[in-house]
């Protein structure tokens, strides 16, 4: 493998990913004396965190009565109690002290009369442990929160004189002999040149893989690439059946249409013009957590009262809040919704079907971002050098089903957090692990077999058929039928990928051989997740499976570990949820029937 | 000097024709700016024919068409496919705009010219080379600046102060503006161009940044600002629908009124 | 690609000398001059149309009132004083090259100078009955 000149390039800190969360650690570990350095496939405000839309959670109780233990229960309700309880007191506990450093870091947050940060309602969150009102606690910069914290969260990382690598892709994470991870293998796109980052610790913020299915909200850049990394690498992957579906993605598009909208009095409708969430959730209608509202919608659609020609879609109906509230609080939405349906929203509903949004799972972490394990007996073990933060990992604060604004809020509380942990185990300036002579051998192979792939069947093909068979057999509702045929495909289409064909010999900028990439990396997380979810006997949060329609929290309250060998195949262990807590500020929420 | 004519090997030679299949109803032609510094051919225009009752709505609908079907060689950048990333910045149809949000329909012509973003340097077909652009952006120093001690809570802000940042904060940094504004083509190594004087005024007008007359300081400059000569392109391409040139007149006011 | 700015840091290239901290002033009085032509051209207009038919003594008698002759004044150092700073705008645009923008902008100078200082001694000749 001489061929390949690499050049070499040490940090103390290498983080993998500019979107919320890379940016929050990459920042925060170059504030803390660390030598860091981010490397990214693209500028730092195109990454996906810039298209969030509704909001960032917090009990702030800017606008009525909260409390973050509130905030703590909803979260593990909306988990459906597969969230690690520790986890979730840290994110809900860290949230205040969070938003309010990012309001000083500059953030647009819209504001009250009084001048504090504005919050909304949002699906899933309620007061007094989901006996109370709908909680205001989800903190807005009108609808362009992600927009307006991305950009922040940039701008900061440059306040901090942090060193940025843009438009250069992962291929591989780099092992020493003792299974700890020293770094990453990335190529420049813009010359084609291949770069070892060194680091006493490598920091995974890649994001979620929502591309493995034909129609979602995420970006076409968001492939799981943190994923395939750990997969390749043979780690184990958590949770990955869970997969959330925004129940309102707009119809053909696929663009995302917030849940804020719902927060701020709109409602969805159906052929007959009836709410029907009335009847799913009476206590909290729209506001239900996405879970239930998608699966609501699916079975709407289902009994025949979708709308339009097909009858495949639902209303989303915000005509009665009136121009003043559409044009303060949802302009961006308003703009989305003309130019991809072509709707005026103050005078029609916005067609809407429930989309691929987010990825529950990821690769397994504790709340210090550490990169975890199962080895024997112990559940917990650290990997020694890896971390992960925000969709890439499962902390797991979001369990079974995330809600709405807890994702910012995971980026930027577990961006710090790492941040925090390195500062306090890694030494600036330490020496780096040794690394045997042939540690880049496998990633170049691969690189070598990519970049030269002659097949019959180009990159596109083998992923649309990924997406097409992901798209229809692990959807909303699954059943063992679906789910094993899905398993038999997925293993076809990833077999396919031997014969991929890239077409692109060029070295500058081959954005066919980056999406070939990032196809791999999509397989693997695909198969992991329909191999997960066919594994998953029992009904919880955003897995659906009707022949098992009942949540069995005897058998199934515990996290799936998976693995992808380089054949496709999967092979499971599982690691028990967190049913404790950091503290005594707050107890443990045993599990019960979770109704909205 | 100005340059007025293209160098020799920036001068555009005709492409390869990639007809529709037969069969096709309804197609349309895209013609596209195609060049790759590896083979140092001058760059050239390819034709593709594409069936439009299989393709999206949207330009970035047709190029990922073309690329998925047609020509994986072909090259760009695209992310978030709904306008708010920024990524797929071109040139299309005579005008610079996102790729994404820009509905073919809304193209005139039968042929739809799609170029990268004028007057960049070009690392590849569509992809221009935005390194000097983002420099300027960090020259700036686009971050909250206060003297004053963080409170313990979010520093407070009215309604009113908020709004005055409505049609600021919104800039996704596409660089469509700057680089359809001459001042810029001209003089784009010095002046900061309407993309990068919009994100300074955005910091300027915020009620919690406490460096207002140092950020002035730092833009009151020939080139660095008055380089805008009020043409108007700015405000005229955003796909936004922001406006660039109305922030600048409002720095420029701000220069004058602390001389009065 | 070689040029040697590409070896420099794209922030340096940004920064570049840094601030003039100066650029207001022409602003100021390139508006002022354009907002005081827009008024003395008027006049002008004006007076040449009074002029119409008229003969030589009359005209000069005309442009030697002191009334007239302060307005003319004005208005030639208004013009010259606009158009040095928009020919300065032009050099700017698209001189690039150092010395030869330098010698441009001292061309533009002199050349504004020597025009406005004749055509006002012109007019005070005129008005002074040399």
């Amino acid at each position: 493998m001489s061929a390949y000149k690499i050049q070499t390039h040490e940090f103390d800190m290498v983080v993998v990913g500019a979107g919320g969360a890379g940016l929050r650690a990459t920042f925060g570990l170059a504030s803390k004396g660390l030598k860091t350095v981010c490397i990214t496939k693209v500028f730092p405000t195109r990454s996906h965190t810039v298209a969030a839309q509704g909001g960032i959670s917090a009990a702030l109780g800017n606008m009525g009565e909260d409390d973050w233990r509130y905030h703590y229960f909803d979260t593990i309700k909306g988990s459906d109690w597969l969230g690690d309880q520790d986890a979730i007191e840290y994110m809900c506990k860290e949230a205040p002290a969070a938003i309010i450093e990012l309001e000083h870091y500059g953030v647009p947050f819209s504001r009250t009369d009084e001048g504090k940060i504005y919050q909304r309602p949002f699906g899933g969150m309620t007061t007094r442990y989901g006996e109370g009102p709908p909680a205001e606690r989800t903190c807005a910069a009108a609808d362009r929160t992600g927009h307006a914290m991305l950009h922040t969260l940039y701008q900061q990382a440059l306040a901090h004189d942090a060193q940025f690598m843009i438009e250069y892709f992962a291929l591989d994470l780099i092992w020493d002999q003792q299974g700890a991870c020293c770094g990453v293998l990335a190529l420049d796109m813009a010359e084609g040149t291949l770069h070892l980052f060194r680091g006493q610790g490598t920091v995974l913020a890649t994001g979620g893989y929502g591309r493995a299915y034909f129609s979602a909200t995420s970006a076409h850049t968001c492939t799981g690439d943190g994923g395939g990394l750990a997969l390749r690498s043979g780690l184990a992957m958590q949770d990955m059946e869970f997969v959330q579906f925004h129940p309102t993605g707009i119809y053909g598009a696929g663009c995302l249409i917030t849940e804020g909208v719902r927060g701020e009095g709109g409602i969805l409708r159906n052929s007959s013009g009836e709410r029907f969430m009335e009847r799913y959730a009476p206590h909290y209608k729209d506001l239900a957590s996405r879970d239930v509202v998608s699966r609501s919608m699916t079975i709407e659609i289902r009994e025949g009262r979708g709308v339009g020609e097909h009858k495949d879609h639902l209303l989303l109906d915000l005509t009665h809040l009136g121009p003043e509230v559409i044009h303060e609080k949802l302009p961006g939405i308003a703009e989305s919704a003309r130019i991809f349906a072509n709707v005026d929203v103050s005078r029609q509903p916005i067609p809407v079907l429930p989309t691929v949004h987010y990825n529950m799972g990821g690769i397994p972490t504790n709340y210090h971002g550490e990169v975890v394990q199962r080895v024997g007996d112990d559940p917990d073990h650290v990997v020694p050098g890896l971390y992960a933060i925000g969709e890439a990992a499962c902390v797991s604060v979001h369990g079974a089903n995330r809600l709405g604004s807890n994702s910012l809020l995971d980026l930027v509380v577990f961006g710090r957090s790492v941040a925090n942990r390195c500062a306090q185990t890694i030494k600036p300036g330490a020496a780096h692990r040794k690394l045997a002579d042939d540690a880049c051998d496998k990633a170049l192979a691969n690189l070598d077999r990519l970049r030269n792939a002659n097949g019959g069947t180009p990159t596109a093909a083998i992923r649309l058929n990924m997406q097409r068979t992901m798209q229809s057999d692990a959807a909303v509702f699954r059943t063992s039928k679906t789910l094993s045929e899905g398993c038999q495909k997925m293993a076809e289409v990833f077999a396919s990928f031997e014969d991929v064909k890239v077409s692109d010999r060029s070295l500058v900028w081959n954005s066919d051989l980056i999406e070939t990439y990032e196809l791999q990396n999509l397989l693997y997380n695909a198969v992991a997740t329909i191999t997960s979810a066919e594994q998953r006997k029992e009904s919880r949060g955003a897995h659906a499976h009707e022949d098992f329609p009942e949540r069995d929290d005897a058998n199934w309250q515990k996290h799936t570990l998976v693995k992808v060998d380089e054949k496709g195949k999967a092979s499971f262990e599982f690691r028990p949820v967190h049913m404790f807590t950091l503290t005594d500020d707050v107890g443990v929420v045993p599990p019960k029937k979770r109704v909205y | 000097m100005a340059e007025f004519a293209l160098p020799k090997n920036s001068k555009i030679q005709p492409g390869k024709r990639f007809p529709a299949k037969p069969g096709a109803k309804k197609v349309r032609e895209f013609r596209v700016y195609r060049w790759n510094p590896d083979d140092g051919a001058n760059p050239r225009i390819d034709t593709y024919e594409i069936d439009m009752a299989s393709c999206g709505p949207m330009v970035l609908d047709a190029l990922i068409k073309i690329k998925n079907e047609i020509d994986p060689t072909l090259t760009f950048r695209r992310s978030c496919r709904e306008g708010i990333c920024g990524s797929c910045a071109m040139n299309i149809d005579g005008t610079n705009t996102l790729a994404c949000t820009k509905a073919i329909d809304d193209c005139s012509g039968s042929g739809v010219p799609i170029y990268p973003l004028p007057h960049m340097a070009v690392v590849k077909d569509l992809v221009p080379d935005l390194t000097h652009f983002y420099a300027q952006y960090a020259s700036i120093k686009p971050w909250l600046r206060t003297q004053s001690a963080p409170p313990a809570k979010e520093r407070l802000q009215s309604k009113q102060d908020r709004a005055r940042l409505d049609g600021l904060y919104e800039c996704i940094l596409c660089a469509c503006c700057s680089t359809s504004c001459p001042s810029y083509w001209w003089n784009g190594d010095r002046y900061l161009g309407p993309a990068i004087l919009l994100q300074a005024y955005r910091w300027i007008a915020d009620s919690r940044d406490e460096d207002t007359g140092e950020r002035l300081d730092q833009l009151e400059d020939p080139f660095r600002l008055y380089r805008c000569h009020t043409i108007m392109n700015c405000a005229r391409t955003c796909p936004k629908g922001l406006n660039p040139a109305k922030a600048i007149a409002e720095i420029k006011k701000l220069m004058v009124e602390r001389r009065t | 690609m070689n040029s040697p700015d590409s070896l420099r840091s794209p922030v340096k290239n940004a920064r570049g000398l840094g601030s003039a901290r100066s650029g207001v002033h022409h602003f100021i009085v390139q508006r002022a001059t354009a907002v005081a032509l827009l008024v003395l051209a008027i006049y002008l207009v004006v007076l040449l149309v009074s002029l119409i038919g008229a003969d030589y003594a009359q005209a000069r008698a005309t442009v030697g009132h002191p009334c007239n002759a302060v307005m003319l004044v004005a208005f030639l150092l208004a013009m010259f004083w606009h158009g040095k700073l928009g020919l300065q705008v032009v050099i700017e645009d698209y001189v690039h090259t150092p010395g030869r923008a330098l010698a441009c902008q001292l061309v533009v100078v002199f050349a504004c100078a020597l025009a406005a200082l004749a055509s006002v001694l012109a007019v005070i000749r005129i008005a002074l009955g040399a």
